[in-house]
């Protein structure tokens, strides 16, 4: 890959009426890597997911993902991204699910591989509106995959996923980044954030403090991601 | 039963509406809108048909009877030329004119009163009136003349016929009307549903055009609309045996038309609707004044002048004009009226595919 950075975005201000969701937040991910975003409810994290993928204009500031400048919907054929909700076609079949979103890509689609690192090959006929939330959200990231992309962004991907399935999860995350996948996910899971490369704490719609896990934790002065996580963030505040 | 768990739920109920401002708006003023409109159409009505006089009689009872039909309430009587009258009818401007022929006079002197009315046709009972009319200015003829005298009128129909009922003539309408409410109904609940499960947001997260979803959605609804409207027209022309005269494949384009209108206009209005509920909130608003203002019930010509106005502006009044030329009068793609219907509702849809498409990608943030 070309370009210094998977995903840059610069300074970017995006407000909704008198609330200001992104505040002049600047945060760049290099190819391959995982990052993870971290961050209390509300700080900006799904706003900053939906400005990177075009669903949101920012007020100023630029975005830019695999070197195209965004808006650009041809790029989003190699973004894979899930939302916290799992969006799905309930009427349609795990497959159908599956092929249509591999076809809206302009992809074949590697279906057969991908419902087997979510474990829903046995499913694959089953339709989603029968299915439980833990499967559903199984088949939302599948759908993210499906396509082969280069940059996956991930909101909150874990919720109501049980351990065991979360750590099948994030080994797949792994392998896809040592294949060159770039991943950028949002989470509140504190372990999770520990399997991230970089992570970046974002409040208020800043970037607070960005680094590697331990220096993160070095930047804190705590041995532990969740004190470093509570005390960054709430140092803001006072 | 307690009284304070049941208390709590309606409480909750009302606590909730108190909020929902379109709903409110929806269950206290919609219907002083419908009645309103209902009454204004019903009451406002120029119900007074205008009809046609030409007297040819040179004898004096042509005269006489023209002079108290001018009287008439039940009609607004016109002189026209005997040759232009039938130009009048297919115009709408008459609904039907009385010729008194040369020998009339002569005629009701021997008995006969046989005076010619020629009816437009194409909505039933619109000949009533007029003889009515006849009939009770006969009174004032009979009152000028010694023997008696027998009513012999010669009906004739540009349209249609006498055996044209009510079916024919308001089912000619509902084969279009009823394909554009489904058809609407289930868009606007489909692309709610495509918003609210996420779906949306995920194919606006992809290389997909806003113009290739819309024009994806509209061939899908279009393969189901085309199913029901040759489901609806084989029923009403085989099973109801609705009256036809004008061509299938016209009836059936116009209809494609319809839905493709009715298909675009549910994209372009889910984006004013957040759940299916609100959704459901539009057929008071957008269908019930269609319905009452598109000549479906009432013919537009009848309406309060200010109506018109209105009428003449809604689509679907132009869609029911020409379902209603092609089957009941026959009309063809020659004929300037049917033209002008077919022109303007490809424009509507046109005009709603560029709104749904111009408005779609606001609806996700």
């Amino acid at each position: 890959m070309s370009e210094a950075y998977a995903v840059d975005v610069e300074n970017v201000v995006k407000s909704f009426g008198s609330q200001k969701a992104l505040d002049g937040l600047t945060l760049r991910v290099k190819p391959g890597e995982i990052y993870g975003l971290l961050g209390p409810n509300g700080s900006g994290k799904t706003t900053l997911i939906r400005a990177i993928v075009g669903l949101i204009a920012p007020d100023s500031g630029t975005v830019t993902v695999l070197g195209r400048r965004i808006p650009d919907l041809d790029i989003l054929a190699q973004v894979g991204y899930m939302t916290q909700q799992a969006a799905l076609y309930p009427d349609l079949s795990v497959e159908e699910n599956l092929r249509f979103f591999a076809a809206i890509s302009g992809s074949d689609g590697n279906v057969t591989e991908v419902l087997k690192t979510v474990e829903l090959d046995q499913r694959r006929g089953s339709v989603v509106s029968e299915l439980s939330g833990g499967m559903r959200q199984r088949c939302s990231l599948a759908c993210a995959l499906v396509h082969r992309p280069k940059l996956l962004l991930l909101d909150e991907p874990t919720v109501g996923v049980d351990p065991q399935l979360r750590v099948q999860f994030w080994e797949h995350f792994r392998e896809m980044a040592a294949a060159g996948t770039t991943i950028l996910v949002s989470s509140h899971v504190m372990d999770e954030a520990e399997r991230c490369q970089r992570l970046g704490l974002i409040r208020l719609g800043k970037l607070l403090t960005e680094g590697t896990p331990a220096e993160v934790k070095a930047t804190a002065g705590t041995n532990n991601l969740e004190e470093a996580f509570l005390k960054l963030s709430g140092r803001e505040s006072e | 039963m307690s009284g304070h768990r049941i208390a709590a739920i309606t409480s909750r109920l009302l606590h909730q509406f108190r909020r929902d401002h379109r709903t409110l708006a929806l269950l206290f003023v919609a219907p002083i809108v419908i009645l309103s409109l209902l009454g204004y159409l019903i009451r406002g009505s120029a119900s007074v048909p205008d009809v046609g006089i030409a007297n040819l009689d040179q004898g004096p009872a042509g005269a006489t009877l023209t002079s108290s039909l001018e009287q008439s309430s039940k009609i607004h009587v016109i002189a026209i030329n005997a040759p232009d009258g039938d130009a009048k009818l297919k115009d709408g401007s008459l609904v039907a004119y009385i010729v008194f022929p040369t020998d009339f006079s002569q005629k009701a002197q021997q008995g006969t009163i046989a005076p010619e009315v020629h009816v437009e046709g194409s909505q039933p009972g619109t000949q009533a009136p007029v003889l009515q009319a006849l009939q009770q200015a006969l009174v004032s003829l009979a009152a000028a003349s010694s023997s008696a005298v027998r009513f012999q009128p010669n009906v004739t129909y540009l349209y249609g016929g006498p055996d044209l009922d009510q079916l024919d003539y308001f089912g000619a309408a509902f084969i279009g009307l009823i394909l554009f409410f489904l058809v609407f109904v289930v868009t606007i609940v489909s692309f709610l549903n495509e918003r609210s499960q996420g779906t949306l947001e995920r194919l606006m997260a992809s290389p997909l055009r806003r113009g290739e979803i819309v024009v994806g959605y509209m061939l899908g609804f279009l393969v189901l609309a085309l199913v029901q409207a040759v489901e609806v027209l084989v029923f009403s022309l085989a099973v109801l045996k609705v009256h036809n005269q004008g061509n299938v494949l016209l009836i059936f384009g116009i209809e494609v038309l319809m839905a493709l209108s009715a298909v675009n206009l549910g994209i372009f209005l889910s984006m004013f609707a957040r759940t299916e509920f609100q959704a459901v909130q539009f057929i008071p608003l957008v269908i019930v004044p269609q319905v009452l203002l598109s000549g479906i019930l009432f013919p537009v010509s009848s309406e309060p002048k200010a109506l018109q106005y209105l009428s003449d502006v809604l689509p679907l009044t132009y869609a029911v004009n020409g379902l209603r030329d092609v089957m009941l009068k026959g009309a063809d793609l020659t004929w300037p009226s049917l033209q002008l219907d077919i022109g303007i509702v490809a424009g509507f849809c046109v005009l709603v595919i560029v709104a749904g498409i111009a408005t779609l990608r606001r609806r996700i943030a």
